[in-house]
């Protein structure tokens, strides 16, 4: 995997977890979890369904208030801080269903987004390559519910970029996706990275991207990291196999 | 790509410059007959329009409001108390007073209710009409009570008072055409904003939207706007009572805007003149109205999503000729969802 430089100016996009536990009355989610994203940093977190992936993402985006710990961005403690200033901090997520405004075109999906982050006409500029590679230039007046799954998740992922985000969180980008559209999401995550410098987790299922995309990966089983490092390592790991059985099958040695 | 330039009309909306040439027309109904029917429904439309623009306005952001009524209430009283007890008459003044002081009662209430979400805003707004007519029977000091407040002096707009029903019916008319431009406006200029929270709310959040800034600022309109509507009914009958302000009312706001199509700015529009036409020909006000009007409602939501103006552009597009100017500027919407302006 090629690790082009990050810009500079970047520092300021360290997202660190420290001890965060959330709880639902009685029902413990996760406990005590603790993780350093550094800007430029490519991290996966993978474990089974009901692991706590996604209200992990929910915690540190604001849209849920952990129960203890703190969620620290760029040196500054913003547990609780809500969804939009989180957001207008530069720490933005991804959704894992299609989320778009659905009966609202491309061109108008992407200048809501712009306009909501405090952007200006030029964050069309940064945005040309991407439209692009995903075919969605010609289909920029096509109403965003009318497209493709494949082209509305990437439409998702495109919402996100062009707030010009420190940290991205990516709710399982491939979820649903075809082998072709698959590759899309490397693209977007590359780009991403060496155009923002952006430190990115990512939240998924397909272990060959995984693999692909993180030189570090985590794994969460029942609110727990019960494996932490590179993904050859970590995926040989017979505790990870066990937790995955019957979960999923793409765990392979 | 980019953001496309978009022509003066096309930001306006052509939905909106037609509502405020239309309304603006209805300069010509006072001085075009001394019929007093006449001028008691067009007065009584006028009112409803005023009021049905707050519940468009609401329902922009997906927020059904029942709270119209008490805001026209608080614009009412606002401007009787200043007349009787304050003794201005300055048409000016006055209407400033029945926007800002609904607003005003708004901003932190908005602030508390927005939190809640469909059902519970519903019932939340209902219940803020309950109240507030409860007040106004338990204050006969400051409100009068059940008696309400008679006798306010009649309305001076630029030295001319304005007395007669002629007079009363046009100065209506200036105080609707001010409402639709308020409201074409501020539906315009937050056009994004709240169509993303009608849309998707969530999303809009995590793009950096502060949802509850635009949801108050939505309100504090609405608000204001029904204060207009409130002056409006108080400067027609020179009485503030209660009973003009029954909480059940808050339906008929809510059908004429549903009727007549929630999508576009026409819609209160030809909601209200429909439905106040229909109910003072057909001799329906009072308690059959209202029965008429759910029904209305449940046929404009079963069938005809776009209620009366949305229809008609669907079936324009539908079956408009093929080469006519498509005034809608949006394609391949669902049925149902129409809206008027690009």
């Amino acid at each position: 995997m090629t690790q082009a430089a990050i810009p500079a100016g970047a520092q300021a996009g360290e997202l660190r977890v420290e001890n965060v536990t959330k709880r639902f009355g009685g029902l413990k989610v996760f406990e005590n979890l603790s993780f350093t994203l550094a800007p430029g940093d490519i991290l996966g977190v993978i474990g089974p369904n009901g692991a706590g992936k996604t209200t992990l993402i929910n915690v540190i985006c604001g849209k849920l208030a952990p129960t203890s710990g703190r969620i620290v961005l760029g040196g500054r403690d913003v547990t609780g801080k809500p969804v939009h200033t989180l957001s207008r901090m530069g720490l933005v997520r991804s959704f894992q269903q299609t989320n778009t405004f659905r009966p609202a075109s491309v061109r108008e999906n992407i200048s809501r987004a712009i306009r909501f982050s405090g952007g200006s006409d030029e964050s069309w500029d940064r945005i040309e390559e991407l439209l692009r590679r995903f075919e969605l230039s010609l289909r920029l007046d096509d109403q965003s519910d009318k497209l493709p799954y494949g082209l509305q998740k990437m439409l998702g992922l495109l919402l996100a970029y062009v707030t010009s985000p420190r940290v991205l969180l990516l709710d399982e980008p491939a979820a649903g996706l075809e082998g072709r559209e698959r590759t899309r999401v490397d693209d977007f995550v590359q780009h991403a990275r060496s155009t923002l410098g952006c430190g990115v987790l990512i939240v998924e299922h397909d272990m060959d991207l995984i693999r692909r995309l993180c030189p570090c990966i985590m794994v969460l089983d029942a609110g727990r990291i019960i494996a932490e490092g590179a993904p050859a390592d970590v995926l040989s790991r017979k505790d990870v196999i066990d937790a995955y059985v019957g979960a999923t099958d793409e765990v392979a040695p | 790509m980019r953001a496309r330039r978009r022509s003066i009309i096309a930001a306006v909306g052509v939905a909106e410059i037609v509502s405020v040439a239309l309304l603006t027309l209805a300069f010509v109904i006072p001085f075009a007959t001394d019929d007093p029917f006449t001028h008691s429904v067009a007065n009584q439309t006028l009112i409803a329009i005023t009021a049905a623009f707050s519940v468009y306005i609401m329902l922009r952001m997906d927020l059904l409001t029942f709270a119209v009524p008490a805001f026209m209430a608080i614009g009412g009283y606002a401007v009787a108390l200043a007349g009787l007890r304050g003794g201005v008459t300055d048409a000016v003044v006055l209407t400033a007073l029945s926007f800002v002081v609904p607003a005003l009662v708004a901003a932190p209430l908005g602030f508390l209710v927005l939190r809640l979400r469909g059902v519970y805003f519903v019932l939340v707004t209902f219940v803020l009409t309950e109240i507030l007519v409860l007040v106004i029977f338990e204050t006969p000091q400051l409100t009068g009570g059940s008696n309400g407040l008679v006798g306010m002096p009649p309305v001076v707009l630029f030295g001319l008072s304005i007395a007669d029903n002629r007079q009363v019916l046009a100065f209506a008319v200036g105080i609707t055409v001010l409402a639709a431009v308020i409201t074409a406006a501020v539906t315009r200029y937050f056009r994004q904003h709240f169509a993303s929270i009608e849309e998707n709310e969530v999303l809009a959040q995590s793009l950096g939207l502060v949802v509850w800034r635009y949801k108050v600022i939505g309100f504090v309109v609405a608000a204001g706007l029904s204060g207009m509507a409130g002056f409006l009914l108080v400067n027609m009958l020179l009485t503030a009572h209660p009973t003009s302000f029954s909480p059940i009312s808050s339906v008929n706001y809510i059908a004429y805007t549903i009727v007549g199509g929630p999508s576009s700015i026409l819609g209160p529009i030809v909601g209200s003149t429909l439905l106040v036409w229909a109910a003072n020909v057909f001799s329906i006000q009072g308690e059959y109205s209202q029965g008429l009007f759910g029904l209305l409602i449940m046929i404009a939501v079963t069938v005809a999503k776009g209620g009366i103006v949305g229809t008609a552009i669907l079936l324009w597009r539908r079956y408009g000729p093929a080469w006519s100017w498509n005034p809608v500027g949006r394609r391949g919407m669902p049925a149902g969802s129409a809206r008027v302006g690009p």
